[in-house]
């Protein structure tokens, strides 16, 4: 297993994704990403994916969030950067933090 | 379909958009700042609550983000300096001096009132309401309205505009809210109505925008609980409500009170109802307590026959000394139809037919064509039928019309109507 930095930032209309004019959020919206985000790293979490992570203090802040992850390769880091975009609505960047094949446990 | 967390943190969100609104609003002075400051309070909500998980008092939660933004918003300002000092004891949360006391004790009356200030129009009230107190997004309310989102958003931009150019100010200038409050039930009220009966649209229903005015109604007696009128509102909107899924049948249909199914009227919302009329009792007897009264007497019958006809005549009669409109009487007549005969209506619907405000209006002449039906007059019925016809633009009303207007030509060819002369 590999550790991976995944990087959310901002899309252009926000992290809840188009909502409208001026990226206006729909409250109903935002409370099923809410839901559904929180349910996606419980799933990380109960599988002992998720390492740590890192909040931006700057709610305008171009990069949110940061997860730390552990994938079994390159594809699979991809794979939880693809779930991660499309529950938080980030653009997400990867990046691998050991090289492949190093085993962290 | 949404989970019950979802729905439950909907409801939170809802509940706290207008107070973030009114909070950013009194510490930036300024609309725009305040919904940009709300919005980002969600986002960095968004960021952190499914990580860090729902805090234990969400609304103090965004309140505190929300505060904190909207104070570095205008320390970030380096022309608004002076203004900080000025606003210092309200950012340092310290009362405003006595000179200065708020008449209006919540911040979401004080921001629905300035919503409905009378420098706005009526359309631009409605849509600064809803996205300022109500929360829905401009695509929401366009879509609510039938209305392109870039017009939606033009008219908020121009009511901001308006109150930032007059200073209307949240911080430092109440709003009298006794003279405002017949408004902004106004606007609640055509918010119910548009998305109850919209003019003219596929559907016959848009409940997103109903339940939100029963919603803002509902507030408003949370917030001015000794003032009669919003529990009126209150009433008459949770009486219309309880029937709302039971309006249109198989195929979207209009289905009538003598069609509709009332097993399926919804019990709670016909309690509220009552509950809020009895509230609404207290005060005098004003157009919307006796609207609320007439609802009433219909989500209270047990079945169509079981109605109080001559109450409800008796209510109109009240209705029509406040307010002497055609509608009221339109309103009247189909009451007195049932309660005295067909023939009994007839004349008062003959004048009502060519009065300016009716006649462009399919209702005026649906009215006349069923009660000429039921009076055995099945020729003018049926001129009746196509009039109204070529005046209704909602299309679950054009089907029941057009399916009125065979049944009872059918009838006539079978030889169980008589025919009649048309007027």
């Amino acid at each position: 297993m590999t550790r991976f930095l995944l990087a959310g930032s901002a899309g252009p209309r926000g992290p809840a994704g188009p909502g409208g004019p001026g990226g206006e959020l729909a409250l109903a919206a935002a409370a099923h990403r809410v839901v559904a985000a929180a349910r996606w790293y419980g799933w990380l979490r109960r599988w002992g994916l998720l390492l740590s992570f890192g909040l931006a203090r700057d709610p305008v802040a171009e990069v949110r969030a940061c997860l730390v992850v552990l994938a079994s390769d390159d594809a699979a880091a991809e794979r939880l950067a693809a779930g991660w975009g499309l529950v938080s609505g980030y653009r997400v960047a990867v990046l691998a933090l050991t090289g492949p094949g190093e085993d962290t446990r | 379909m949404s989970s019950p967390a979802e729905a439950a943190l909907t409801a939170a969100f809802r509940e706290e958009w207008p107070r973030l609104i009114a909070a950013a609003l009194r510490i930036t002075g300024d609309l725009q700042a305040a919904e940009d400051v709300a919005q980002e309070t969600l986002v960095a909500a968004l960021d952190r609550w499914p990580l860090q998980g729902i805090p234990d008092r969400p609304g103090a939660w965004l309140m505190t983000v929300c505060r904190n933004r909207a104070r570095n918003l205008v320390r970030d300002d380096s022309r608004a300096q002076q203004r900080i000092a000025s606003l210092r004891p309200l950012l340092d949360g310290a009362p405003p001096s006595g000179d200065q006391a708020p008449e209006i004790a919540d911040d979401r009356l004080r921001l629905i009132a300035m919503c409905c200030h009378p420098l706005l129009a009526a359309d631009a009230q409605v849509a600064l309401t809803l996205r300022m107190v109500a929360g829905l997004t401009t695509q929401e309310i366009a879509r609510g309205f039938h209305t392109p989102a870039a017009s939606i958003a033009q008219r908020i931009v121009r009511a901001k505009r308006t109150l930032r150019e007059h200073r209307v100010e949240f911080a430092t200038q109440d709003p009298d809210l006794g003279p405002r409050l017949a408004p902004v039930l106004d606007v609640i009220y055509l918010i119910f109505n548009e998305g109850y009966l919209p003019a003219a649209s596929e559907s016959l229903t848009r409940g997103d925008l109903a339940l939100e005015a029963r919603r803002l109604a509902c507030l408003l007696t949370s917030l001015m609980p000794a003032e009669p009128d919003p529990w009126a509102l209150r009433a008459l909107l949770s009486f219309q409500l309880s029937r709302w899924t039971t309006r249109t049948g198989p195929g979207g249909v209009l289905l009538t009170l003598d069609a509709q199914d009332r097993g399926r009227w919804d019990r709670e919302l016909i309690r509220d109802g009552v509950a809020a009329l009895e509230r609404a009792r207290r005060g005098p007897r004003g157009p919307l307590l006796l609207q609320a009264e007439l609802a009433a007497c219909h989500a209270t019958a047990p079945s169509f026959a079981a109605t109080d006809w001559a109450a409800i005549v008796a209510l109109y009669d009240e209705l029509a000394v406040l307010q002497d409109t055609p509608v009221v009487a339109l309103n009247r007549a189909v009451a007195v139809a049932m309660a005295a005969g067909p023939a009994a209506a007839l004349p008062a619907l003959n004048e009502l037919v060519s009065h300016p405000v009716l006649a462009g209006s399919h209702r005026v002449w649906a009215v006349r064509a069923d009660v000429n039906r039921r009076a055995g007059r099945t020729a003018a019925a049926l001129a009746d039928y196509d009039r109204a016809l070529e005046l209704a633009g909602n299309q679950a009303e054009r089907r029941y019309l057009a399916q009125a207007r065979r049944d009872a030509a059918e009838a006539f060819a079978e030889g169980t109507l008589p025919a009649g002369n048309p007027e």
